[in-house]
């Protein structure tokens, strides 16, 4: 049996807010956008030995509709920037983004001609995850920091305000 | 192997090399075997007639065209020196099932006449592999059916590959327009 059964006829009170991004934070949809070895850590941090659904997370699917969590783990290059943007702006809100990784993050040691030196420059990005690659660990660690960015906010606030922050800082 | 030793004792050129001699003696610049790596390096006006020679010809075969590429000499004097100051050289690996033998042959490509015929008619691998070395290199191959570039954004300018292109480009990476772009 469920909670009912402990707790019997009692009621709890709480926030909006609380109850919401408990709700949030502990079922998050990751939307994968892994274009390089990065996406291999990604798939270790999802399968049985990492196992990526303990922390609510495991529903990995190619749909940014349905998706509330973008992970850009690998190279972005020029040619591939306008399709991460599409699935970015397909993403409803609220969304949280990992850079996952040098790559995505900075450029890493691809500092060439084709090469988007970090994704921050065209879609706000939430949680850097250094590496090259970052262990399945250092992806978990990533997805904690997300659920404690997600506990910190608020229904009632806008979160465009937010972004509109977020962009000017990068 | 030990078939064209019958057929050549005097001689150890390969059985290839004979017969592209045979057919077009002067447009073959130079012959070269590098621990079992044959070249041959090949004037541009014979290319195409030299190519369907070496694919058709019962005894050679070259039926896959592994790879077409060019390579930019700007910055070597010598080989420069050695070709009429022949800017690029296109490369073509050939393979042939039948002999299990490989070829590389290579064509200064002068930039003033930036073009060269299009293998796609006889491999059709080529198609994109000629595609790569024309949005690469800036060389265009005639009668191509479809020459665009592949890997680079269509409206990118410039060739990345060549030599006085700079690594961290220039200004691309800043500059280019993400909303214009089809996703």
């Amino acid at each position: 049996m469920g909670l009912e059964s402990k707790l019997g006829d009692n009621i709890f009170t709480t926030t909006v807010d609380k109850f919401v991004n408990w709700g949030r934070k502990n079922s998050l949809w990751p939307m994968p956008f892994g274009t390089a070895c990065c996406a291999i850590e990604m798939m270790a941090a999802l399968a049985s030995k990492f196992d990526l659904s303990r922390f609510g997370a495991e529903v990995i699917r190619f749909s940014p509709r349905q998706s509330d969590l973008l992970i850009v783990s690998g190279r972005i290059s020029l040619k591939m920037m306008p399709v991460l943007k599409k699935i970015y702006d397909q993403m409803p809100e609220p969304k949280w983004v990992i850079s996952m990784g040098a790559c995505a993050s900075s450029g890493g040691v691809f500092d060439t001609y084709t090469l988007i030196q970090g994704v921050d420059q065209f879609i706000p990005v939430d949680v850097y995850i250094p590496g090259c690659p970052p262990r399945p660990e250092d992806l978990i660690d990533a997805v904690i920091h997300i659920q404690q960015i997600v506990d910190q906010e608020s229904v009632s606030k806008k979160r465009m305000e937010k972004r509109a922050i977020a962009g000017s800082r990068g | 192997m030990s078939e064209e030793k019958e057929e050549t004792p005097e001689e150890q050129q390969p059985l290839v090399v004979q017969k592209a001699q045979e057919k077009y003696s002067d447009a073959i610049l130079e012959v070269s075997d590098a621990r079992g790596e044959l070249t041959i390096v090949v004037r541009k006006d014979v290319i195409h007639g030299l190519m369907e020679f070496l694919k058709n010809s019962p005894e050679l075969v070259y039926d896959y065209l592994v790879d077409v590429t060019a390579v930019d000499y700007s910055l070597m004097e010598d080989v420069l020196t050695k070709y009429d100051y022949a800017r690029f050289m296109v490369v073509y690996h050939l393979y042939s099932h039948k002999n299990r033998a490989r070829l590389r042959v290579k064509v200064p490509v002068h930039e003033k006449e930036l073009h060269i015929p299009s293998m796609a008619s006889l491999w059709r691998a080529a198609n994109w592999l000629e595609r790569e070395t024309y949005d690469m290199f800036g060389i265009t191959f005639d009668n191509h059916p479809d020459l665009r570039r592949i890997l680079m954004p269509d409206d990118y300018e410039g060739h990345p590959l060549r030599k006085d292109y700079p690594l961290r480009g220039r200004g691309e990476r800043e500059s280019f327009n993400f909303e214009r772009q089809n996703a």
